[in-house]
């Protein structure tokens, strides 16, 4: 199951966001907290380290785990064209055991994040999910409480949809024509590069908040 | 929309329907620059579903509360969105206006008697006379004045007036200020982010990717990583806080024995959490014949790395072996081969390293304990064993080659993704596990691919090769089984494990089973040998079972150093780099 990820912007105006993802997915946002670890294999159980990582969602009553593997990225001159970033991407459901599997089996602690935000989840040519969340780092180990933001006032924006082999090309085109509604305020791009401000964000910002802002057409 | 649409549906009317020549016109170069068209159109049509989607909540809630009124803030949200974006789409469309001419397409009668007045550019008549007298208004004192001068006259009545405004909106905004009101939105959109900011807000963006992508500047240092006295609730149930003596990713050579409290600190290969967990998440009893076979296995020599449940002969391997794993080779043979399907077994990453030399009398073992779990949705489970443990068996003493059965289909969806993590694993082995996504559509190959192949350093043959099936479900194609034993014996390399059981017919009762015995017999590279398993693992003698029971299909499509030849018997069956359709087909033939 491949998942498509169109990543990352950062961007200063939150709550304008959150509405402007709230009228354009007509879905209520969830909370999102998940403690996310990321584990390592040790150098001797492999030629090529490999990386596996945990989430646990802490948003839920009875926090639930995720392993997620997140496997290469697309390449080659198609994906250079794709404004998206398409990996293949493993998920499933664990018990809470898995920490200890994993330790057991040899992977160790790399690094450990912990994301709190809000996220909207709706289908609009493809199944969206839209995650506005803060990368906090912990000071302690596991020490979920005491999360501190790793850029203070920058947040993360991840877009994702997942997509099959044969028909990702509808995915990719549904989450391009999905970002340019999110233009005005934030520019999306993929992981590897930077983005920067958009200068209109302020204005859009300004616009979405205030109520109406109407324009003459 | 109408004034959006038209332009759009002019353009096409207009290449669509030139009489005879049927060739596309092209837009106008300068206008094709200036408006996508195609993104107009898809932006048009978002605009329309999203209108029409805001307006069919507002009918179900009507319908579901007669006198219900949805909540206003969501629906001016979702307003402001909309007419935001059909401005832009206007704006868009001005712009390249000139390039087009609205050509009526669909007309019929009801259209007909309209469409003269909605396509000129005439005003109406009552626009008209209100455009005459705003003119005269405006030009009133001037009209008898010469043209260019009546221009200038009225070019600084607009600059008047600009100013006039301008002034007015410095003094709102202002005033908003001070009120505390919040910038509207206007003309003047605050100060924009001089260099210095901008560059901080770079480098601030640049980390914050790199701690969420690679998780820089997360890293904590070995000291700092000791256990935390208070965990979050949803880590305390799983990390013991037991046995503090681990070290976060540390390799030391100290082997725990017998630790039953599994610290899960203790990030090392080392054998012991893996015990534990593995029964607990294996959920199976038997799966981990690894843990428990060492007592036979001798000469091993001291691997370089501790090994979780790695039959080291010298150190002890098993710490306190969960009693589960107290099999002995028949036992867990047989276990295994009732194993349900369902097992998930970890995949030992590695074993190859340690087990160099050795006699692998418990190959089984190792296998079972070498798998490493890999999370793919749905239910499958892959099983590697013996794969890599076996690379580096010498084995003079395969009594009864234990198998590892594990043969839990395993689904692969892309092949990929599993091969890249074995392809750790392997080292000299081979995964030949991936062979089943690459299979692809062969709905036929079920999976129950047991063994990869293996270059092992023994020379001699597999003695004896057994395969545990596990009636597996019926799946797609990609399942990848994985690994089986191989009895090798002495110093052959390779064998060659990677059978492709299928398992559409789970109701078959002949065990096949490649008991290959013999010296000198080990699969070819490359062959294809698809074992069909059954249930039921009978290790019984001789390929004379293979063959009778058929299809021996390994598939093996990594670097397979297999150096032997197989049994004679299974030889026909055998084909180097059979591909998937035949496979299925000799299958079929062999069947009986």
């Amino acid at each position: 199951l491949t998942f498509f990820f169109l990543w990352v912007c950062t961007m200063q105006h939150v709550e304008a966001l959150e509405v402007l993802l709230q009228g354009l997915s007509g879905v209520p946002k969830e909370r999102v907290r998940v403690h996310e670890l990321c584990l390592k294999s040790v150098p001797m159980l492999g030629a090529v380290p490999s990386e596996v990582r945990l989430l646990c969602d802490l948003a839920q009553p009875t926090p639930s785990w995720t392993i997620r593997h997140v496997g290469g990225a697309m390449r080659g001159a198609g994906a250079e064209q794709i404004s998206i970033l398409v990996r293949t991407i493993v998920e499933s459901k664990a018990s809470s055991n898995v920490l200890r599997y994993f330790y057991g089996i040899g992977y160790k602690l790399d690094h450990e994040i912990l994301k709190v935000g809000f996220a909207f989840r709706f289908q609009r040519g493809a199944q969206f999910t839209v995650t506005v969340t803060s990368a906090n780092k912990m000071p302690k180990l596991h020490a979920t409480d005491e999360a501190v933001q790793v850029t203070p006032g920058i947040q993360l924006v991840e877009i994702t949809a997942p997509a099959a082999a044969n028909n990702y090309n509808d995915v990719v085109s549904a989450v391009t024509s999905f970002c340019e509604y999110l233009a005005p305020l934030l520019h999306l791009s993929k992981p590897g590069n930077s983005t920067g401000i958009v200068p209109t964000a302020g204005a859009a910002a300004a616009s979405l908040m205030s109520s109406g802002g109407a324009k003459t057409l | 929309m109408d004034a959006a649409a038209a332009p759009g549906a002019a353009a096409g009317g207009q290449q669509q329907q030139q009489p005879a020549p049927p060739r596309a016109e092209r837009l106008n170069g300068e206008v094709q620059s200036q408006l996508n068209l195609e993104g107009m159109r898809a932006r048009a049509v978002g605009l329309y579903k999203a209108i029409s989607r805001i307006l069919e909540d507002f009918d179900a809630i009507a319908r579901v509360n007669p006198s219900g009124s949805p909540k206003w803030q969501d629906v001016l949200g979702q307003f402001s969105m909309v007419s935001m974006e059909l401005f832009n789409i206007v704006e868009d469309i001005k712009k390249v206006n000139k390039g087009f001419v609205v050509y009526p397409r669909n007309v019929n009668a009801e259209n007909a008697a309209i469409l003269p007045v909605m396509l000129s550019s005439k005003l109406l008549p009552e626009m008209e006379v209100e455009e005459t007298t705003k003119r005269e208004q405006l030009l009133s004192g001037i009209t008898n004045l010469p043209v260019p001068s009546q221009m200038e006259k009225l070019k600084a009545r607009i600059d008047m007036i600009a100013n006039a405004c301008e002034t007015a909106e410095r003094v709102i905004a202002e005033c908003r200020k001070t009120h505390g009101l919040g910038a509207r939105q206007g003309a003047n959109l605050g100060p924009m982010l001089d260099k210095a900011q901008a560059a901080k807000i770079q480098e601030q963006e640049s980390l914050l990717r790199a701690a969420v992508n690679y998780g820089e500047g997360l890293r904590v240092s070995g000291d700092q990583r000791q256990m935390h006295s208070s965990l979050p609730s949803h880590l305390m149930e799983v990390l013991a806080t037991g046995d503090g003596a681990h070290n976060f990713g540390d390799n030391s050579g100290a082997y725990p024995k017998n630790t039953p409290a599994f610290s899960p600190n203790n990030v090392n290969a080392q054998g012991n959490p893996m015990q534990a967990s593995g029964g607990q998440l294996l959920g199976r009893s038997a799966p981990s014949p690894g843990t428990a076979g060492t007592p036979n296995f001798e000469n091993v020599s001291t691997p370089p790395m501790p090994y979780a449940n790695s039959p080291r002969s010298g150190t002890n391997m098993m710490n306190t072996p969960s009693p589960q794993q107290h099999l002995t080779p028949q036992q867990q043979r047989q276990k295994l081969m009732q194993a349900s399907q369902q097992q998930q077994q970890q995949l030992r990453p590695s074993a190859a390293g340690m087990l160099a030399q050795s006699s692998v009398p418990q190959l089984q073992d190792l296998q079972g304990q070498a798998q490493q779990k890999v999370q793919v949705a749905g239910q499958q489970q892959m099983q590697y064993s013996q794969a890599q443990a076996l690379s580096q068996f010498q084995n003079r003493q395969m009594q009864a080659a234990r198998m590892q059965p594990g043969m839990s289909q395993s689904q692969l969806n892309q092949g990929n993704q599993l091969r890249s993590h074995l392809g750790q694993f392997t080292g000299a082995a081979n995964s030949a596990m991936f062979t089943a996504a690459q299979a692809s559509s062969n709905s036929q190959m079920m999976a129950n691919i047991p063994g990869t192949m293996q270059t092992m350093q023994s020379q001699s043959m597999m003695p004896q090769m057994q395969f545990g099936l596990t009636g597996g479900h019926p799946q797609r194609s990609h399942q990848m089984m994985t690994d089986q034993m191989y009895g090798m014996g002495g110093a052959n390399t390779t064998s060659m494990m990677g059978m492709q059981m299928q398992q559409q017919q789970q109701q078959q009762q002949q065990g096949l089973y490649g008991n290959m015995q013999g010296g000198g017999q080990s699969l070819q590279q490359q062959g294809m040998v698809g074992l069909q398993n059954q249930q039921q693992n009978q290790m019984q003698g001789g390929g004379q079972s293979l063959q009778q029971q058929g299809m021996v299909g390994l598939q093996n499509q990594q670097q397979n150093q297999m150096q032997n030849q197989m049994q004679n018997q299974m030889q026909n069956q055998l084909q180097n780099q059979m591909p998937n359709p035949n496979f299925s087909q000799q299958r079929q033939q062999n069947q009986q």
